[in-house]
């Protein structure tokens, strides 16, 4: 009756494994990460490069973060990615912390964590031809993975006759997260109407440019919905502000289109149509009355 | 109590099946099948690298367009899936969604399929979509494109590929340029010789007028509210320039692909033949009316350079049907009419040099521009200056490009 008791104890608790949060393996991890890191756009702070992680010992520390877009692409969130060099009993661990917005990652992970991989050693990290490879071992055994990041892009390269080409993976393709929400109505988070203009008051400014020739704020003509036109204004090495939109420079109360610097100047550097001229509003920005 | 007494017993003995069954079941399961769970991980790893193998493929298949061997595959049965008969310029397949639709449909050895997207009550036969930030509210859509839902045969894992159809803009070269033709003589106060320069901009003009097959995706993927009562055009009217447009319909189309109507000026600059290719600020911008020579006096009779009236009994008019300008545009001469916005001239909006005049006619010189109401397309709405075709057309074409700034 004993040993019947016994055995019907150990089955029972056997019975209850299946419910009990199991520890995550490599392969789920991997796999786990690269369903996420496929679509990354961006690749920051990667303090580390291609050398053993070895200090400091038994602390974590972040050793680069991710933009990523959520599902269905509506916003960008950020993936902080730790490290904890193991130290005597202090196990190796990579732990990655999600932020829902585009942020900074604070040096030592706080809050959930969407991923945590124990039993690490010997990490190294490196970024190269657009691929994000982790070189580590598990339980002492050797692994690398490696990701490819067909979204980030270096820059792009503008040269005479030709198309604009991206410095990335496969210039000109981009993976998207793409779901119904994607397209669901009243979600547009990119600015203006097909309607605004200068002339109406409605135009959405996206880049300024200051007196000093400083650009105040960021620049977000990249979020414009119906693309976007530069002004005349401080004749800036950079260019003048910019607005999002239709251009119709050159109408009446419309901005002055660009003429350049090199041949004319002041007013002149401003085109306007043949019966208007140009003046500087109250912004600073030549416009034709 | 007495009756809960009597059901102890097998309330118990119930219990203790259940355990066992589940305990036993989880045990067995264990023992046949340890690594079934990371089997699914490799396989799933498995099906993304598939994925992303195909991707590149179809991004090598979309880029090289005509050249690709999947074009001299699917060729014929591709242009008679979309009825086309006559000639066009292959040229304009690339970044072009009708060869990466045919290459899937009659390529029957790929191990992907492309997802049709759903499109609410739409009746829509493609297997794509054009995206743009009028139309989606996905980040990071920069630029616009084609987006093609993929997915792997194997294990139904699917990946949404955005392809950006850019590689049929030029960029325009940072230099001092002139608007207009040249003025002959000394310039005055009255007369002036209209230079601008375009340094510290990254201009983009597209290289061919704006297709019928872009119009109709237009149509499908736009804001209904700006495409109405345009019709869609297919069959041998697929790669010919939209023409059925009115002017404000045609600004439309461009802000919808993120552009700008093209600018007179710019299509000057586009298309005058700089005197010296090493000189980006010359002094003065001598130019030749016509595109491919440096001299005044060099015109040709020459349908490779310049489709005019004469030229319609020898060869079919199609788009990019003459040599490139020195930037890289077509159809900078003859053809169909073009507007454009002028911001210098607003009445001097229209290329007038076309199949609608023989190689006699004035109008064939660049930055000589007549003038479109932009309402319609009767001879009513134009401006020829005094300079009318000798034919009679009831409705004349009137062809468009966009171009853009970029960062």
């Amino acid at each position: 009756m004993k040993y019947l008791l016994l055995t019907l104890m150990i089955l029972l608790l056997q019975a209850c494994l299946p419910f009990q949060e199991a520890e995550v393996s490599p392969e789920e991890a991997e796999m786990k990460i690269y369903n996420e890191w496929i679509f990354a756009f961006k690749v920051q702070d990667l303090k580390v490069n291609d050398q053993i992680i070895t200090r400091p010992p038994g602390i974590e520390q972040l050793i680069f973060r991710l933009v990523i877009p959520t599902p269905g692409g509506v916003n960008f969130k950020t993936q902080c990615v730790y490290y904890q060099v193991p130290y005597k009993k202090i196990m190796g661990l990579l732990k990655i912390v999600e932020q829902k917005n585009v942020s900074s990652c604070s040096e030592v992970s706080s809050g959930d964590s969407w991923l945590e991989l124990i039993h690490l050693s010997d990490l190294k990290v490196k970024l190269v031809n657009f691929k994000l490879i982790l070189d580590f071992k598990y339980k002492n055994q050797k692994k690398v993975w490696t990701f490819l990041l067909p979204n980030i892009e270096n820059g792009v390269i503008h040269e005479k006759y030709q198309a604009v080409k991206e410095r990335k993976i496969f210039p000109g393709l981009t993976l998207l997260r793409i779901n119904d929400e994607s397209f669901a109505n009243g979600r547009n988070n990119y600015l203006g109407k097909l309607s605004d203009r200068m002339s109406r008051g409605t135009a959405i400014r996206c880049q300024q440019v200051d007196k000093n020739c400083q650009n105040v704020g960021e620049n977000r003509c990249d979020s414009c919905a119906y693309g976007w036109y530069q002004v005349v204004d401080y004749t800036c090495p950079q260019g003048g502000s910019k607005f999002c939109g239709q251009n119709h420079c050159g109408e009446k109360n419309e901005p002055a289109c660009l003429r350049g610097t090199k041949v004319v100047e002041g007013s002149d550097s401003g085109i306007c149509q043949s019966d208007l001229s140009a003046v500087l509003n109250a912004d600073h920005v030549l416009v034709c009355q | 109590m007495k009756d809960f007494k009597r059901y102890i017993l097998p309330l118990f003995t119930l219990s203790i099946c259940a355990v066992l069954s589940v305990g036993g079941w989880f045990l067995y399961s264990k023992i046949q099948n340890p690594y079934s769970k990371t089997e699914q991980f490799v396989q799933d790893k498995e099906a993304i690298n598939r994925l992303l193998q195909n991707s590149s493929e179809i991004h090598r298949i979309w880029n090289e367009g005509e050249d690709s061997r999947e074009w001299n595959l699917v060729k014929q049965e591709c242009l008679k899936h979309f009825n086309i008969t006559s000639t066009f310029d292959e040229s304009l397949l690339r970044c072009n969604p009708i060869l990466l639709q045919c290459n899937y449909l009659f390529n029957p050895k790929l191990n992907y399929r492309f997802v049709k997207p759903e499109m609410g009550n739409d009746q829509n036969q493609k297997m794509y979509r054009y995206l743009t930030k009028s139309n989606t509210s996905h980040v990071g859509l920069e630029p616009s494109g084609y987006l093609f839902t993929v997915e792997d045969k194997q294990s139904h894992k699917q990946l949404s590929l955005l392809l950006a159809d850019q590689c049929q803009e030029v960029f325009l070269q940072n230099r001092v340029y002139a608007y207009g033709e040249e003025i002959s003589g000394k310039p005055s106060e009255d007369i002036e010789d209209y230079r601008f320069d375009n340094f510290n901009q990254n201009i983009y003009i597209d290289r061919h007028l704006v297709m019928n097959s872009e119009v109709n995706d237009w149509i499908d993927f736009g804001n209904p509210n700006f495409t109405k009562g345009i019709r869609k055009i297919e069959a041998d009217e697929l790669f010919m320039p939209a023409t059925r447009l009115n002017y404000s319909q045609m600004e439309n189309f461009c802000s919808f692909k993120g552009k700008q109507m093209m600018q007179a000026h710019y299509f000057d600059a586009a298309t005058f033949l700089p005197m010296d290719l090493s000189v980006v600020s010359p002094k003065k911008n001598n130019r030749s009316p016509y595109y491919w020579t440096k001299k005044k006096s060099e015109f040709k009779e020459d349908c490779s350079l310049l489709y005019a009236q004469e030229c319609v009994r020898k060869k079919a008019f199609h788009i990019n049907s003459t040599s490139p300008s020195w930037s890289g545009i077509m159809d900078s001469l003859g053809g169909i009419f073009e507007v454009f916005r002028n911001p210098i001239d607003p009445e001097s909006n229209l290329k007038a040099s076309s199949y609608y005049f023989n190689f006699k006619s004035p109008w064939h010189k660049l930055g000589f521009r007549a003038g479109w109401d932009g309402e319609d397309f009767e001879l009513r709405h134009f401006d020829f200056k005094g300079i009318n075709p000798k034919l009679t057309v009831d409705n004349f074409k009137v062809g468009f490009r966009c171009m853009r700034e970029s960062k």
